[in-house]
């Protein structure tokens, strides 16, 4: 075992001996380790936080036709340390009518939601928090704690309009949390288990991406909504609501929601890529050769989980940046008549095909086929279902006739 | 549409005999009538001869004749000239006029206005609070004997102002200086505003039930003054049923300036860069509006070079406007400045050519009675041809592609915010917010003025009165507008620009005078009364986003709290004209 390839264990354990070089005990040892540990994870995904302010900012400006920061370092680089600065040096208020505890204590949920699920965040086949056998569950648990983050600062707040941003985002989360099950489901179905490293694992050869391409879109369109950006923004809905639940907050505690929500957005433009394309791994195969052997590489590894992270959290914001807001009773219904029951003709459809033609070749291109083809039939009854509407609706109104008068 | 009988053969004095009478003083026109019989005349006039527009409702305050006086100005959806009636009341406190709500409903916040401004109380108005002044305001601030603190003199320019050959600053008149201390016993923490009450009273009065017949709590929300989707400093005041409204009122005032008190001070030129401030994204069609009123005063023709200018830089206006109103719109709708900043990159090419030609990108003061204010620079026109022509055409179909399809701009604006045909000329509406829902009815054609008639292009109208429709019809009229460039370049003369030499006092004969222009946001026109002076006796403005705002708590009652801000958007109103 060497530093190259293995260096969590390998610090670790010589960490270990230095402590213990010291006359602590193994336990104790063990314990400040994994302390130590958690505290690096912390640091790193909070080094991606501020990296991902410069991100976001120099997208958004390409997608709107302007330059984005670029004044301070090269490329407007350190723009995100102006920007941190700046929000320290603000004064930092809480209103007068705030429940000042749940107030306060509300953005550092908002930010432990979110680095909680690091601990399972696969960045290499051997750089992890940690593997437990029930990750995608803990993926979902762990999610909704940030709702209720949303629901303290919405409440605390004691304004009206973080009130409607609150109960804007209960209504989301309640509903999308449903089908995001689901499609979380279906890798946990192709893979045989609910470990996101032993999901990764299992797309070695082929993504799950090509097995069920409806899951994907199923879980994009769900991560969206559950992350609270944009068509699904209605919590902050800044034209209407003006900031939703965090109207309130100033200075660093503003920071930690903003930075919160960034990673968040990152976090799951990485589990799109743990659950359907192959995570840190999925180079069909080609490790196995010896050529292409340092692909194994833990560093390699974090690289690509990185970029396939990044491309994740690009297609969010490329949906964020040019779509509208959709109005709630619309998200409701979108949700409950069409994502939900989509969704489970889907998982119902998975487990039966994957159970019928696993053994056989004809595995990959049938639960390839039978997904297009329920994404098929589907598009054609929202067709012919909306397009009943759409004639009702755009049934032109009775022009006015108007009375000749001399 | 067809040509209207001339107003003239309109003989209205045996319509209720001894109470209309014609205005015979030198310079007016149209009819006076007997206060006690307005609302039968004026619902006659509606019913029997089909005038069921009323624009324009103001006040005058005749000091020398001790009269108050109430102007309508009416005018038939099929088109045609003006009708005008007066009331004249003696002006002694309690002035009273009844109040036409019952008849144009569009008066409503006009007749508020008349109330806040000359004291003139309307009998059976549902809401006659103040409107732009605030409540606890004492005195009405357009009466002429109102005088406001530090009062110099009547009528500019104030020779008070360089006593001895030195310039006086006006600031420093202010006694106290830059002393802003509060006064003894007054914190503005503890301090709570007069007039709230009478506005959540008059919010409180509704008819709603909720539509799952349970029994909710309403919780009243009020969005602004500073908010980011009003466009300004405008309120919105709603009683919200959950996510539902139950009840709106806009409240308006926070800019207020009383342009119309510094224009009656003004000289009649003077007034010319103030008009800019009013709508400020569409300061050539406001130029264009005053100047054709008070050409109309002063009875003189405008050169045809100096028309083809003025009709090219209106109708660039209405697309630089439009631009920004749709970008607006889609940012209310929730497109984080995307397709706003695609379009607003059209209007700076278009701002560019404004300040080529008249030496500003926005304030462009560039009428003059009679013309405008310098030619065309060279090499200008090529740059116009290169844009409409061009470019603008193909960025409208690019917006048209991407944003007229999306699905959800079409789930919030199809069926939402929806104002029938009836409602909208009961209202008063005009502009864009009127041909959506389905009234051909477009000053250039309807009452054509400068040489609209010269030009071919159609009137956008859409059926369904709805958010989405008044999208399109925007869209549509970008298109249109590049139509009538397109023509008025091809047809530009050569010759002179200004009528005689340029003058800095003109003569205005008395008489009064309503010119009105179809300015982007709707009919804006000027009410402008002369005694022979310098300055105007009356100056009024009828801007229309002002008055677009009548029916908007109608068009939100029963919607969702998102679409309080795209309705808005989809009105498009600018803060500096709905305050003046």
């Amino acid at each position: 075992m060497t530093f190259w390839n293995d260096p969590i264990n390998y610090i670790a354990d010589w960490l270990r001996g230095v402590f213990m070089g010291w006359g602590i005990t193994a336990g104790p040892a063990n314990v400040i380790t994994a302390l130590i540990g958690i505290v690096v994870i912390i640091l790193f995904a909070l080094a991606i936080a501020i990296a991902l302010v410069w991100v976001e900012r120099k997208v958004v400006a390409r997608f709107q036709d302007r330059l984005g920061p670029n004044r301070i370092g090269p490329f407007g680089l350190f723009q995100p340390f102006a920007d941190i600065v700046k929000l320290i040096i603000k004064e930092d208020i809480t209103p007068a009518g705030a429940d000042k505890v749940v107030f306060n204590m509300a953005p550092v949920i908002s930010l432990a939601s979110v680095i909680l699920i690091w601990a399972i965040v696969p960045l290499a086949s051997k750089i992890y928090g940690a593997d437990i056998n029930v990750g995608v569950l803990y993926l979902v648990a762990v999610g909704s704690f940030g709702t209720l983050s949303v629901i303290m600062a919405g409440w605390a707040s004691n304004n009206k309009y973080a009130l409607i941003g609150a109960f804007r985002m209960v209504a989301t989360m309640i509903s999308y949390e449903i089908p995001m099950v689901v499609a979380l489901m279906i890798p946990t179905i192709i893979a045989g288990t609910m470990s996101v490293k032993g999901i990764t694992q299992a797309q070695s050869n082929l993504w799950f991406v090509f097995l069920s391409p409806l899951g994907l879109l199923l879980f994009i369109i769900s991560a969206i909504a559950e992350l609270g950006r944009s068509p699904f923004d209605l919590n902050e809905a800044e034209s209407e609501i003006v900031a939703g639940f965090h109207i309130e907050y100033t200075g660093m505690k503003f920071g930690l929601f903003y930075a919160g929500e960034l990673l968040h957005a990152f976090t799951f433009g990485g589990f799109m890529a743990v659950l359907f394309f192959g995570g840190y791994g999925g180079f069909f195969g080609l490790e196995k050769l010896s050529a292409f052997a340092w692909l194994s590489n833990p560093f390699i590894e974090l690289v690509v989980f990185l970029l396939k992270a990044l491309i994740g959290y690009w297609v969010i914001m490329w949906v964020k940046y040019s779509m509208p807001r959709i109005r709630i009773d619309h998200m409701l219904t979108f949700n409950w008549k069409f994502l939900t029951p989509l969704a489970f003709v889907l998982l119902m459809m998975t487990a039966l095909f994957d159970k019928l033609l696993a053994p056989t070749q004809f595995y990959v291109p049938g639960m390839f086929l039978s997904n297009i083809l329920l994404a098929w039939i589907v598009i054609e009854i929202l067709r012919k279902y909306s397009k009943r509407e759409r004639i009702e609706q755009e049934k032109p109104a009775e022009p006015v006739i108007q009375a000749a008068h001399h | 549409m067809t040509t209207p009988a001339p107003v003239e053969t309109l003989d209205l004095s045996t319509l209720l005999p001894g109470f209309v009478t014609t205005d015979t003083r030198p310079g007016y026109s149209g009819w006076v009538v007997d206060k006690n019989h307005l609302v039968e005349f004026a619902s006659k006039l509606r019913d029997e001869f089909g005038y069921d527009l009323l624009t324009s409702v103001t006040g005058v305050d005749y000091l020398p004749d001790d009269k108050m006086e109430v102007v309508y100005h009416a005018f038939k959806t099929t088109g045609g000239p003006v009708l005008n009636y007066k009331v004249q009341v003696p002006r002694q406190d309690p002035i009273e006029v009844p109040s036409l709500v019952s008849v144009y409903p569009g008066v409503e916040l006009q007749e508020r206005e008349i109330w806040d401004l000359f004291g003139i109380i309307f009998t059976g108005h549902p809401d006659l609070r103040r409107i732009l002044m605030w409540e606890g305001f004492e005195g009405h601030p357009l009466r002429k004997d109102w005088k406001e603190a530090y009062f110099e003199e009547e009528s500019k320019p104030f020779k008070s102002r360089w006593p001895d050959g030195k310039i006086v600053q006006a600031e420093n008149n202010n006694k106290f200086s830059d002393n802003i201390a509060y006064p003894a016993g007054f914190d503005p923490e503890k301090w709570i505003p007069e007039g709230e009450d009478a506005l959540y009273g008059s919010l409180a009065k509704y008819e709603y039930t909720s539509q799952d017949g349970i029994k909710n709590d309403h919780i009243v929300v009020n969005l602004g003054p500073q908010h980011p989707s009003t466009h300004g400093v405008f309120r919105v005041s709603a009683v919200l049923d959950g996510e539902i409204i139950a009840n709106l009122k806009p409240v308006m005032g926070y800019l207020h300036r009383n342009h119309e008190k510094i224009g009656e001070r003004n000289t009649f030129l003077q007034n010319m860069p103030y008009t800019d401030r009013l709508d400020y994204l569409s300061s050539l069609s406001n130029n264009f509006g005053y100047a054709l009123t008070v050409e109309k005063l002063m009875n003189i023709e405008v050169p045809e070079r100096a028309e083809y200018i003025r009709v090219i830089m209106a109708e660039l206006t209405r697309i630089t406007n439009h631009c920004m109103a749709l970008g607006a719109l889609f940012n209310d709708l929730g497109t984080f400045f995307t397709p706003l900043i695609y379009l607003l990159e059209e209007r700076e090419l278009i701002l560019d050519i404004f300040e080529a030609v008249t030496g500003s990108r926005m304030m462009c003061n560039y009428f003059r009675f009679g013309g405008v204010a310098r030619d065309f620079p060279e090499g200008i026109l090529e740059k116009i041809k290169g844009l409409v022509f061009e470019r603008l055409p193909k960025k409208i179909d690019e917006i048209d592609r991407f944003m007229s399809d999306n699905e959800i701009i079409r789930s919030r604006g199809i069926g939402q915010g929806i104002l029938t045909a009836e409602d909208a000329i009961r209202f008063s509406a005009t502009g864009p917010l009127l041909r959506a829902s389905g009234v051909p009815y477009d000053v250039r054609r309807a009452d054509p003025y400068s040489i609209y008639d010269r030009f071919d292009f159609d009137i956008v109208v859409r059926q369904n009165g709805d958010i989405y429709d008044r999208y399109m019809v925007r869209l549509e009229e970008m298109r249109q507008s590049v139509r009538i460039i397109q023509q008025a370049i091809k047809g530009l003369p050569v010759g002179e620009f200004q009528t005689g030499k340029p003058q800095y006092q003109v003569r205005v004969p008395a008489g009064e005078s309503y010119g009105r222009v179809e300015s982007p946001k709707g009919e804006l026109a000027f009410y402008v009364i002369s005694t022979g002076k310098p300055s105007p006796w009356r100056y009024h403005v009828r801007a229309p986003s002002f008055i677009n705002l009548t029916p908007y708590g109608h068009m939100c009652v029963g919607q969702k709290i998102a679409d309080i801000v795209a309705i808005l958007g989809s009105i498009d109103i600018v803060l500096g004209e709905v305050d003046r």
